[in-house]
């Protein structure tokens, strides 16, 4: 039997599919490939619903893979946030395979969101959004740790939802363990190979988790989110930001600190921050000095300072006359 | 060779056996005999086609040259000097053919000693026609070239080897189906009731078939590639290269 | 404190304010008590129509040209009374007092809460 060069990839894709005999999911249609495994379209037959399904692909060589992404599942199961996309389900296939089923999001990528965003405040309003549903789960104690613009979806009314919770992670540690590099297939970045070294972009990773070193806290998920502030703010050709460009710099730098301890300590005071900007209120992240900041707040209430202003001058105006 | 017919024709992987290297240094004649099969049938036609395509021999001299590089395997032990630690088996394979063709004055002369070599049946026609649909591979791609051929032959094999599972068991239809939407240009267009029709089936069982056939195919390419392989971490690699998956 | 209320109380305050300044004109000095009661009374009611105005209508240009109308016309009324001497000051009643009138016009709409609507 011969097979052309489309066969061939027919096939590879066909043997890629997972097999979902035994499982209560039925196949609609594959969504995506990512480094960490597919993503599919499927149907939970028991509750009549579609949701969408990783496969991951990462070897479970000590078999243990399937319940630390369980352990990881309730936990963000937890978390009920209009931000945050709740994870169903965690299992194993007959073929060995690990899979877990999440909400069903419709939308785009944060990366390919972006030419749709135009200007900066609606770029720094969407990060605000990614802060509050970050910030929610801090609260409760679940860090992200991989937060990156591949990770956030954008809905088609501008909401924000939040993915791979803590998963990810699970399964790049799992993948370390092991000692195959992983050869790109879908373009993710920050893949690990088992000696540690990060591949790709490292950029959105904290240092301390990169290094492994220490205990990883909501400042590492901050890191991330200045990351992603970085790049976006990087994808415009916004000239109006110039003039206080040196604030939002700022910002950018305190987020993205090497040392965790010069970052904003929560998502909150990054999220605050962010608002000062938008009022065009001083920020933290930038101290001015007392001149520079009665500036600011004239040209924050220039409208009735020169009605003020247009009364004296012509009250003064009206008494030179008469005393001349 | 005792085959009767051409490699190209033979389902030639029996049930799970052990790694092909290993049978091959093995005492047993017989069972070097099939792990010498099995390694023919897999690999001839990339050879074939690499020496065509990337050494630009004519079909006569590429012949020649597959016939001898065999012959190196068979009878000087070719394979004695593979260490699985330093590269993959298809590596090794494929820088001894480029020693053989760099070569080729020599190859030719011992083609025309004669005595004691022997031609292999090779269906080297059929090779010829698919080498007129391949591209050249580009400098420094040699390697995915020859990857590709390699997985196009087990692709091949295993399609045969599950034809005639799915035959003993009473499963002809199972495998049709695959072959129709998996293997057939024009598959996407053909609906599963359409399908259900052309095969007087339930819509529902050309989902379950298609998946049963699949699921069997994996597992027999699966298979393949761990007789190819030299060690689990080959394996891995080679399957996830191949198949995009990691094997459990 | 409601949008009424502020326009009533900045209102007053600007009225005295600008009454105040009468003193700079010495013809009138002598009346200059009389002259902030009077600035001051105008400034309320101004304060509550543009007040009301800014609950009714949200919109800070409006507010502000609304503001510029009621103190223009409550200073021509103002100023159209002649003083004891006959004299009647339009310029220097209505140009500030519009401006008033815009600066209480701005702010009631800027600041100031509106009630929510009763809930059933």
């Amino acid at each position: 039997m011969k097979l052309t060069d489309n066969a061939l990839e027919r096939l590879r894709s066909a043997v890629d599919l997972p097999d979902l005999e035994g499982t209560r999911y039925r196949l609609l249609e594959k969504l995506g490939q990512g480094g960490m495994g597919g993503v599919y379209r499927v149907e939970d037959t028991m509750l009549s619903r579609d949701v969408a399904m990783k496969v991951v692909t990462a070897p479970d060589g000590d078999g243990d893979l399937a319940a630390r992404l369980m352990r990881e599942a309730k936990v963000i199961a937890r978390l009920e946030h209009s931000g945050i996309v709740p994870v169903h389900d965690v299992g194993q296939f007959p073929d060995g395979r690990v899979y877990y089923t999440m909400k069903l999001v419709q939308g785009k990528r944060l990366d390919a969101y972006i030419p749709e965003l135009g200007s900066i405040p609606e770029r720094l309003r969407l990060l605000q959004k990614i802060c509050d549903a970050v910030g929610f789960a801090h609260a409760r104690g679940v860090l992200h740790r991989d937060l990156k613009p591949q990770n956030i979806m954008v809905g088609p009314f501008g909401e924000v939802l939040v993915m791979d919770w803590g998963l990810s992670k699970i399964v790049r540690e799992q993948e370390a363990r092991n000692t195959a590099v992983i050869s790109p297939k879908g373009g993710d970045e920050n893949e690990v190979t088992a000696h540690g070294t990060v591949l790709g972009t490292p950029g959105y990773m904290a240092p301390e988790q990169q290094s492994g070193s220490g205990t990883l806290d909501a400042r590492a998920d901050v890191f991330s989110l200045g990351a992603i502030l970085r790049f976006l703010l990087a994808e415009t050709a916004d000239v109006s930001i110039a003039p206080r460009s040196r604030a939002l710099r700022a910002i950018v730098d305190k987020a993205t600190a090497q040392d965790p301890n010069m970052r904003y300590d929560s998502t909150a005071a990054l999220s605050n921050d962010l608002s000062a900007y938008l009022d065009g209120l001083s920020v933290n992240a930038y101290p001015e000095g007392a001149l520079a900041k009665l500036w600011r707040w004239a040209v924050r209430n220039r409208v009735w300072l020169l009605m003020v202003l247009a009364y004296l001058v012509m009250r003064t105006l009206f008494i030179l006359w008469r005393t001349r | 060779m005792h085959h009767n017919d051409h490699f190209g024709n033979r389902a030639a992987f029996p049930p799970t056996r052990g790694s092909l290297l290993v049978e091959l240094r093995s005492e047993n004649p017989s069972e070097r005999q099939r792990a010498l099969d099995t390694l023919l049938s897999v690999y001839w036609k990339p050879v074939y086609k690499y020496i065509r395509l990337k050494w630009g021999k004519d079909a006569a001299t590429a012949e020649d040259l597959t016939q001898d590089f065999f012959a190196e395997v068979i009878e000087r032990n070719l394979l004695d000097r593979y260490d699985p630690k330093k590269a993959k088996l298809r590596t090794y394979l494929r820088l001894c053919i480029d020693g053989l063709a760099s070569n080729e004055h020599k190859a030719s002369q011992r083609l025309k000693r004669g005595g004691g070599v022997q031609v292999l049946p090779l269906d080297f026609i059929t090779a010829e026609g698919e080498v007129a649909e391949l591209e050249i591979p580009v400098p420094g791609n040699e390697d995915d070239f020859f990857a590709r051929e390699w997985a196009r032959s087990i692709f091949e094999l295993s399609l045969a080897r599950l034809q005639q599972d799915c035959e003993e068991r009473g499963k002809a239809i199972h495998f049709k189906l695959l072959e129709l939407y998996d293997v057939d240009e024009g598959g996407k267009e053909i609906t599963y009731q359409d399908a259900a029709r052309q095969f007087g089936i339930k819509p529902s069982d050309v989902t379950n078939y298609l998946a049963y056939a699949r699921r069997e195919f994996r597992k027999i390419v699966l298979q393949q590639i761990r007789l190819m392989t030299a060690s689990d971490e080959e394996y891995r690699r080679e399957a996830r290269a191949l198949l995009g998956v990691e094997p459990s | 404190m409601n949008k009424i209320v502020l326009g009533l109380v900045l209102g007053a305050v600007l009225g005295a304010f600008d009454g105040l300044t009468a003193w700079f004109t010495p013809e009138v000095r002598s009346q200059l008590l009389g002259i902030v009661i009077g600035s001051t009374i105008k400034g309320l009611i101004a304060g509550i129509l543009i007040g009301y105005f800014a609950r009714k209508v949200n919109s800070l240009p409006l507010g502000i040209l609304f503001g510029l109308g009621v103190g223009l016309i409550l200073a021509f009324i103002v100023a159209a009374m002649p003083n004891p001497a006959g004299k009647h000051y339009y310029f220097e009643i209505m140009l500030p007092g519009s401006i008033v009138g815009m600066i209480v016009g701005y702010a009631t709409q800027r600041f100031g809460t509106t009630p929510y609507p009763a809930t059933r």
